[in-house]
C-alpha cells in the first residue's frame, strides 16, 4: 500500500456559488522511498495542492477529497490533534523562501530544539545533541558555532539547510520540498538537491518535490506529474516522460525550453497566459492555447485516463513521434 | 554629439576596467570597509550583439548593469560609446546617452509605476528626452510601439495591475525601446517569467533586435536562456571576469574551473546532456573580505598555493579570455 494517497483532491476559495478552484480533483499516490516530483507553472495549484496536505489552508479556502490517506489513515478524518501529530513529524515540509521560513528573534539552536521539544520531547542535553547532529548531517561547517547564530547571519544556502534541519528532526516517512531551490544559486541548488536526495536514500523517506524547473525534476525524481490550472494533466515514471510527452501541454512546454532549440533560432511559444481565477475557459483549460484543440476541447472537458502507463488527461494523447492520436474520438 | 557617432572599427560599447568600491560600515567600533562589488571589468559590445553577463548571485552582474547606464558613476575606469568616454557629461549630453542606452528591470511588478496608465508610462521617457515632439507625435510614437511590442492599442488606458507578468515586461521593453537606443540593458529580464511565457518574451527580444537593430547586454543566471540567445558570454565571479568569449565555444569547452562548475551544475532535461560532476562546495565569499590570491581559489578542485597567493590576470587562451593560472594544465 502506498505510504499515501490522495483521491480527487480539490481546494476551492471564494463563494460557495461562484468558487474558485485552485486545485480541481487531483488524485496521485507516493511510495515508501520514492520521489515525485509535482511541475507546473505558477498558479497551476501544485504549491496549493501541497498546502492542503499538511492541512495549511486556512478559512475561507475549502478542502474537500474522497480521501487524503497517510500510511492507511485518512488525515481528513482524524482528530485534529491527532492530525497536528502527524504533520511536523511524519510528513514535514520545506518552503521556499529560506530566508522568511526562520524566525529572525530566535538562534538556530532554539528553532531546531523547539520542534524536537514537541514531537520528541527528551531532555534539554539530549534535544541539543540532536540539534548538532542534525546540523552535521545537513553539511553545515563549524556546527558548534552555528547553533549559536541568527538566521540574518546565514546566506540563503545556509538558511535552507537549516530548514531542512528542522524538517527532518522527527525522521519524517514524507518530505514536502516547495520550490526548495528557486530562491538559490545554480551551485548552490546543485548542493541542496544533492542534500536532499542523499537524506532521501538515507532513510528511505519518500519525497515529494514541488517545481516550476522541468530539468530540475527530470534529474531527481522517480515519477512526475504534471499541473495546469489545479487539474493534473500528465503523470508517469520519469524515465520517458519528457522524452517521449504524451500530453501537448507537455510537449509545448519542454519546446518552449532554451535547452531544446538549438542555435538562434526563435523558440516555440504556447500563446496566451495560464488562465486565472476569472478567465477559466469551458472545455479542456488548454484548449485556448493548444495547438491541436478541435470543437470537442472547447466544448468538454477530458477525464484523466490510463495511456501505456501513463495518466494522461486528455482525448488526443500523442504517439511516439509526437502526433496526436485519435484514440478517444 | 561625437559619441553618438559611429566609428569604424570602434566598438558601439566599450568597458575599460570598470569598478565600483561602496564604503560600508564595518561595525560598532570598526574602520569602514570598502565592498568591490565590480573590480576592474572590461569588455566591447559590437553593434546589433547580445553579450551575456552570467554569474551567482553577488558576483556583481547587476552592479555592471548600474554602471553601463550611468545610474551609477563607476569608482575607476571608463565606460566608452563609440569610442569617446561617457564620464563626465553635461547636462545635455547625459540626455543623449540616455536616448542612447536604456535599462529592462527584472521584475516588472516592481518596475513600473502602479499609479500610472500604460500611456503615461511609456509617453514619460518621450517628454523628457525627446521635447520637441508635439503631443499627438508622442502619442503615436507610444502606438507604434507598443504595436511592436505585441500591446493591443486599448491597453493604452489600463493601469499595470491589470496586466500578467509577461505582458507588464512587454510594457518594460516597450518603454526601454521607445527612445529607439543602440544599447539595452536587461537585468534578469525573463528570470521572474514562467517558462511559456519566458519564451515569448525571449523571441520578442531577438525579433526586436533584428527589427531595430539593438544591441543587448543581457544579465542573466539562466544558462539555457544565455546559450540560446548571447552571442558573447562573460562569466562574472566576485567582481572580475572569470571567462569570456564566444557563446558556443564557451559553453561547448568551458576553460575555467568556476565556468565549468557553473555549467555541471545547472540541471538538464535531455539525459545525454548531463554532466556528472561532484558539485561545488562552499559558497561565494564575502566581497568585504576576499580570498587573497584567485577569488576562488577555496572552491576550486585544482587550486595550488600558487593559486592561493596570485590573483591570476584574463589571458588569451584559444581565443577567449581565461583567468586561471592552470588552464593549461587541468585540460
Amino acid at each position: 500500500m502506498a505510504l499515501l494517497e490522495v483521491k480527487n483532491l480539490t481546494v476551492e476559495f471564494g463563494s460557495e456559488k461562484n468558487p474558485f478552484r485552485a486545485v480541481d480533483s487531483v488524485s496521485y499516490s507516493v511510495e515508501r522511498g520514492e520521489v515525485l516530483g509535482i511541475v507546473g507553472e505558477s498558479g497551476s495549484g501544485k504549491s496549493v495542492s501541497s498546502l492542503a496536505l499538511m492541512g495549511l489552508i486556512d478559512y475561507p479556502g475549502r478542502v474537500t477529497a474522497d480521501s487524503l490517506t497517510f500510511d492507511g489513515e485518512d488525515l481528513l478524518r482524524m482528530s485534529a490533534r491527532k492530525r497536528r501529530n502527524i504533520t511536523g513529524k511524519d510528513i514535514a515540509m520545506i518552503f521556499q523562501d529560506p530566508m522568511s521560513s526562520l524566525n529572525p528573534c530566535y538562534t538556530v539552536e532554539t528553532q531546531i530544539m523547539e520542534a524536537l521539544k514537541v514531537h520528541e520531547g527528551g531532555n534539554k542535553k539530549q534535544r541539543r545533541e540532536r540539534t548538532l547532529d542534525l546540523l552535521n548531517q545537513v553539511g553545515i561547517p563549524d556546527p558548534k558555532s552555528r547553533m549559536k547564530a541568527y538566521p540574518h547571519q546565514l546566506s540563503g544556502g545556509m538558511s535552507q539547510r537549516i530548514v531542512i534541519a528542522m524538517a527532518i528532526a522527527c525522521n519524517p516517512r514524507l518530505l514536502v520540498a516547495d520550490e526548495p531551490t528557486t530562491a538559490l544559486d545554480v551551485t548552490i541548488q546543485a548542493q541542496i538537491i544533492d542534500l536532499l536526495l542523499k537524506l532521501q536514500a538515507d532513510s528511505d523517506m519518500a519525497l515529494i518535490l514541488i517545481t516550476h524547473d522541468l530539468a530540475l525534476v527530470s534529474e531527481a525524481a522517480d515519477r512526475i506529474q504534471v499541473m495546469y490550472a489545479g487539474q493534473l494533466f500528465e503523470s508517469g515514471p520519469a524515465d520517458g516522460l519528457f522524452a517521449a510527452p504524451r500530453h501537448p501541454y507537455t510537449q509545448a512546454l519542454l519546446e518552449a525550453l532554451p535547452e531544446r532549440s538549438a542555435g538562434h533560432d526563435r523558440l516555440r511559444t504556447i500563446p496566451g497566459v495560464v488562465p486565472g481565477a476569472h478567465d477559466r475557459p469551458t472545455g479542456c483549460l488548454l484548449s485556448p492555447r493548444c495547438r491541436y484543440a478541435t470543437d470537442k476541447c472547447v466544448s468538454t472537458q477530458p477525464l484523466v485516463t490510463d495511456y501505456y502507463g501513463r495518466d494522461v488527461r486528455c482525448f488526443y494523447p500523442l504517439d511516439d513521434n509526437g502526433q496526436p492520436t485519435g484514440r478517444n474520438v | 554629439m561625437s559619441f553618438l557617432d559611429t566609428k569604424p572599427g570602434v566598438a558601439l560599447m566599450e568597458g575599460d576596467t570598470l569598478a565600483r568600491h561602496y564604503t560600508v560600515s564595518g561595525g560598532f567600533g570598526k574602520p569602514t570597509a570598502s565592498v568591490k562589488a565590480l573590480d576592474g571589468v572590461s569588455f566591447s559590445l559590437e553593434a546589433q550583439k547580445t553579450l551575456a553577463v552570467v554569474g551567482e548571485s553577488g558576483c556583481g552582474k547587476s552592479t555592471l548593469g548600474r554602471q553601463l547606464t550611468l545610474i551609477e558613476k563607476p569608482s575607476s575606469g571608463a565606460l566608452k560609446i563609440n569610442g569617446d568616454a561617457v564620464g563626465n557629461l553635461s547636462d545635455k549630453d547625459a540626455q543623449l546617452f540616455r536616448r542612447t542606452v536604456q535599462m529592462i528591470f527584472q521584475n516588472p511588478y516592481g518596475s513600473l509605476n502602479p499609479r500610472k496608465k500604460v500611456g503615461q508610462i511609456l509617453e514619460e521617457p518621450v517628454l523628457l528626452n525627446m521635447d520637441k515632439l508635439s503631443r499627438k507625435e508622442r502619442q503615436e510614437r507610444v502606438r507604434d510601439t507598443m504595436a511592436k511590442v505585441g500591446l493591443r492599442p486599448e491597453f493604452y488606458s489600463r493601469y499595470p495591475h491589470m496586466f500578467s507578468g509577461g505582458q507588464r515586461q512587454r510594457i518594460a521593453i516597450a518603454r526601454a525601446l521607445i527612445l529607439e537606443p543602440k544599447v539595452i540593458v536587461a537585468d534578469e529580464p525573463v528570470s521572474a517569467l514562467d517558462v511559456s511565457v519566458q519564451a515569448q518574451v525571449l523571441n520578442l527580444m531577438m525579433d526586436l533586435q533584428d527589427e531595430m537593430n539593438v544591441a543587448y547586454v543581457f544579465i542573466s543566471h539562466d544558462l539555457s536562456v544565455v546559450r540560446h540567445i548571447a552571442d558573447d558570454v562573460m562569466v562574472m565571479y566576485l567582481g572580475r571576469v572569470a571567462e569570456k568569449g564566444p557563446t558556443e565555444e564557451l559553453f561547448n569547452r568551458p576553460l575555467h574551473p568556476y565556468t565549468r562548475a557553473l555549467l555541471a551544475s545547472a540541471p538538464k532535461i535531455d539525459p545525454a546532456h548531463r554532466v556528472k560532476s561532484e558539485p561545488l562546495t562552499g559558497e561565494l565569499p564575502s566581497p568585504i573580505n576576499p580570498p587573497s590570491g584567485c577569488a576562488f581559489h577555496k572552491r576550486c578542485p585544482f587550486a595550488t598555493d600558487h593559486c592561493a597567493q596570485v590573483r591570476p590576470e584574463l589571458r588569451m587562451i584559444e581565443g577567449r579570455e581565461v583567468a586561471c593560472h592552470r588552464v593549461e594544465e587541468i585540460f
